[in-house]
């Protein structure tokens, strides 16, 4: 049995710890709480650790933990943003105190052929995800999951990171290192929180972790600290990180790893093409940097081949976002899409999924592109019935409606909520409990498509001038309009019938 | 994707046999399983051993990370160290495996080495010869390890300015040299500091590092 050391807090509380490292970083030892609620990271450079980074820690544990996780939606954030809540000193040593990841965090399953790897218990660091090789060839399906659970990762990753910027704060770290996912649960959380930079006051200490650092810090990273010229982490870095962690979770490979060579050298090589020289390796017009297919271990496939699975196929919110980010701010990082941005498209890609009808389909979803003829991208499989959408038009003022550029992919018992029936509702943070519950649902009754009424007061089927009762349902028809709700920012749909 | 080969010569002479060859078994066999969790390592890590004495094997040829599997590392009763030889066979074989990029290819990372010894080399005219062509070949790293107290430092550091000292040779120390290897191989995807000097992570208490 190991000691169990003791010290008091900062903030007065009586802080126990196992004197036995359970995990190295690079800049902290880790030590776990006898009931292991908590962890205590000490960090180990006493030298570089002075008053600016203990003062850097305390306004974390302090005013913006304050404001963040105990201001409103708290309880949100918290499960979204693994705060840092205290601070400790234990002989010369400064340390911060972190709660415990919740135990989704840890493989429940591991790898295949009964864990052969030894991965079960172990944190779920999201570069297991992140990788077509090891999607491929190690992970247990169950641990997987699937389209819609990277999809949502993604919307709670940006939602967290919206609310670090929002209050001024750069992460400067966002990696798949520094990320935990639970695709199995659909959940995800930030870590490594103490990093925080607040522009203007703290330096970062950090330039990133490899795969994530824009090419700004990576160019200038010769130059002295303090050179003016110097790139260091800050919210639009972090911006260039969170495009790139979505696309890899969306699409198992790195938007800048192409094929391209720049130097003999692979270090110098790689420093230029995550640098000065970055290319999206799906950029429309300059296709010299998209992945040459003899060089991808096999392993990697089809994941590495743009050709078959394109980053269109996510459909056109993310698209463009996707082009924002690798294309048009690659180089010029104030046009890169904010995290809000990337927040409201992957919500409203989520209303373009269909399910795969290929019951053993890896992704079992696919966004509907609203062509002809659509099939899963992933299986091959053909959708073959038709497919109601929906396109909403919201009230701006009194019977003029104006088209949202949002759309809903009607699906076999598809449920539809307050956000989809009122353009000032959005699902996120702030929506409260009632407003969670589905207020129609779509089923294919006796041949047809029907909307089933569960909670719309004022659902008015307006091509045949016919209200729907709370029970009653409507019919889908190739350009129908149905009115949802009458108050402000109400939606009409038109309906549109797919034909396969 | 890069490939990162990482090359192990190990020392197999007479002086090793007993607990000092068993804590390497012991030690191959944790820093396999413990880079079989990483991620980052499946991803990219391929390894080779060869082991020296007064003969030079390849223990295993260069192998994909998970598809290596161990065989029991062993030694002569008694014997020399042909750390030269075990030199020369390494160069071949880095000019063989190593994919070198091309204007058309993608090649590897380069390789690290680590070289792990209990005494002096025998064929010291073979070291002579060998130790500034292996500074010839591109290694990202090269790492010596002398073992106990009878480990010779002034040879390791005519290879590598990277050198660390194990003061015993039980199993404890074994383990944290290759725990320690590990960290090292996977250092590459951590976050970098914003400062430019590469450092080795930390080593263990058991080992001392000489520069």
């Amino acid at each position: 049995m190991k000691d169990v050391l003791t010290a008091i807090s900062h903030k007065g509380k009586q802080i126990e710890w196992i004197d036995e490292c359970i995990a190295s970083g690079t800049m902290k030892d880790v030590f776990f709480s006898p009931d292991k609620s908590y962890v205590v990271g000490f960090y180990r450079d006493k030298d570089k650790f002075d008053a600016r980074a203990k003062d850097r820690l305390q306004t974390i544990v302090g005013v913006y933990k304050d404001r963040i996780i105990d201001g409103p939606n708290g309880d949100y954030w918290e499960k979204l943003l693994c705060w840092p809540y205290d601070t400790v000193e234990y002989r010369g040593c400064f340390g911060v105190v972190v709660p415990t990841y919740r135990k989704d965090f840890f493989f429940s399953h591991g790898s295949i052929n009964n864990d052969f790897l030894g991965i079960k218990g172990k944190e779920k660091n999201g570069k297991w995800f992140a990788s077509a090789k090891n999607q491929n060839r190690f992970l247990d399906t169950r641990e997987k999951g699937d389209l819609l659970s990277y999809l949502r990762i993604s919307i709670l990753l940006s939602r967290a990171t919206k609310r670090l910027h929002a209050g001024g704060l750069a992460h400067s770290d966002l990696s798949y290192n520094n990320v935990l996912i639970d695709p199995e649960g659909r959940n995800a959380c930030i870590i490594d929180i103490d990093g925080l930079v607040v522009p203007g006051k703290y330096p970062p200490d950090v330039m990133g972790t490899p795969d994530f650092v824009a090419p700004e810090v990576i160019k200038t990273k010769h130059l002295p600290l303090g050179d003016p010229n110097r790139i260091l982490p800050s919210i639009l870095t972090d911006r260039h990180a969170l495009s790139v962690l979505i696309y890899m979770y969306l699409l198992f490979r790195h938007p800048l790893k192409g094929g391209k060579i720049y130097d003999q050298d692979p270090v110098k090589d790689e420093e230029m093409a995550m640098g000065h020289k970055a290319l999206f390796i799906e950029h429309f017009s300059d296709k010299s940097n998209r992945p040459n297919l003899n060089d991808v271990h096999p392993a990697e496939l089809p994941y590495a081949d743009v050709d078959k699975l394109p980053y269109t196929i996510l459909g056109p919110y993310l698209k463009e976002l996707f082009d924002k980010a690798f294309i048009d701010g690659l180089h010029d990082p104030q046009k890169r899409p904010t995290a809000n941005e990337w927040e409201d498209a992957l919500i409203k890609t989520v209303d373009l999924l269909q399910p795969c009808l290929n019951p053993h389909c890896s992704h079992k979803w696919f966004v509907f592109d609203n062509k002809l003829a659509p099939k899963c991208p992933y299986c091959n499989t053909p959708y073959t019935e038709a497919l109601p959408v929906l396109n909403f038009y919201s009230s701006r003022s009194k019977g003029n409606y104006l088209p949202d550029n949002y759309r809903l992919m009607i699906y076999n018992n598809q449920y539809l909520y307050q956000w989809h029936t009122n353009r000032l509702v959005f699902p996120n943070e702030k929506l409260a409990d009632p407003q969670k519950k589905p207020v129609g649902y779509f089923v294919k009754y006796q041949g047809k498509w029907v909307l089933v009424n569960q909670n719309l007061p004022d659902l008015y089927d307006v091509t045949n001038k016919k209200e729907i009762p709370i029970g009653k349902y409507v019919i889908l028809e190739d350009n129908g309009q149905i009115l949802l709700d009458k108050a402000n920012g109400g939606r009409l749909v038109l309906v549109q019938m797919v034909n396969n | 994707m890069r490939r990162l080969p990482v090359y192990l010569l190990l020392d197999t002479s007479g002086s090793m046999k007993g607990e000092p060859i068993q804590a390497v078994n012991v030690g191959l066999q944790a820093l396999i399983s413990s880079l079989r969790k990483d991620p980052h390592a499946l991803d990219t890590v391929y390894i080779s051993i060869i082991t020296f004495d007064k003969e030079v094997k390849e223990c295993l040829p260069l192998t994909e990370l998970s598809n290596v599997q161990l065989t029991e590392v062993t030694c002569p009763d008694s014997g020399p160290t042909h750390l030269g030889d075990a030199l020369e066979v390494l160069c071949k074989k880095v000019d063989k495996e190593i994919i070198l990029s091309t204007p058309d290819h993608k090649g590897d990372w380069m390789p690290l080495l680590f070289i792990m010894t209990d005494g002096k080399p025998s064929d010291l005219m073979k070291f002579k010869e060998m130790a500034p062509k292996l500074k010839s070949k591109n290694f990202g790293n090269v790492i010596a390890c002398g073992a106990g107290p009878k480990a010779k430092e002034e040879y390791l550091k005519q290879l590598t300015n990277n050198v660390v000292l194990l003061d015993n040779m039980d199993s404890a120390a074994f383990q944290a040299y290759f725990k320690w290897v590990s960290d090292v191989v996977n250092q590459g995807s951590k976050s970098a500091g914003v400062t430019e000097d590469l450092e080795l992570p930390p080593a263990p208490e058991e080992l001392n590092i000489v520069i």
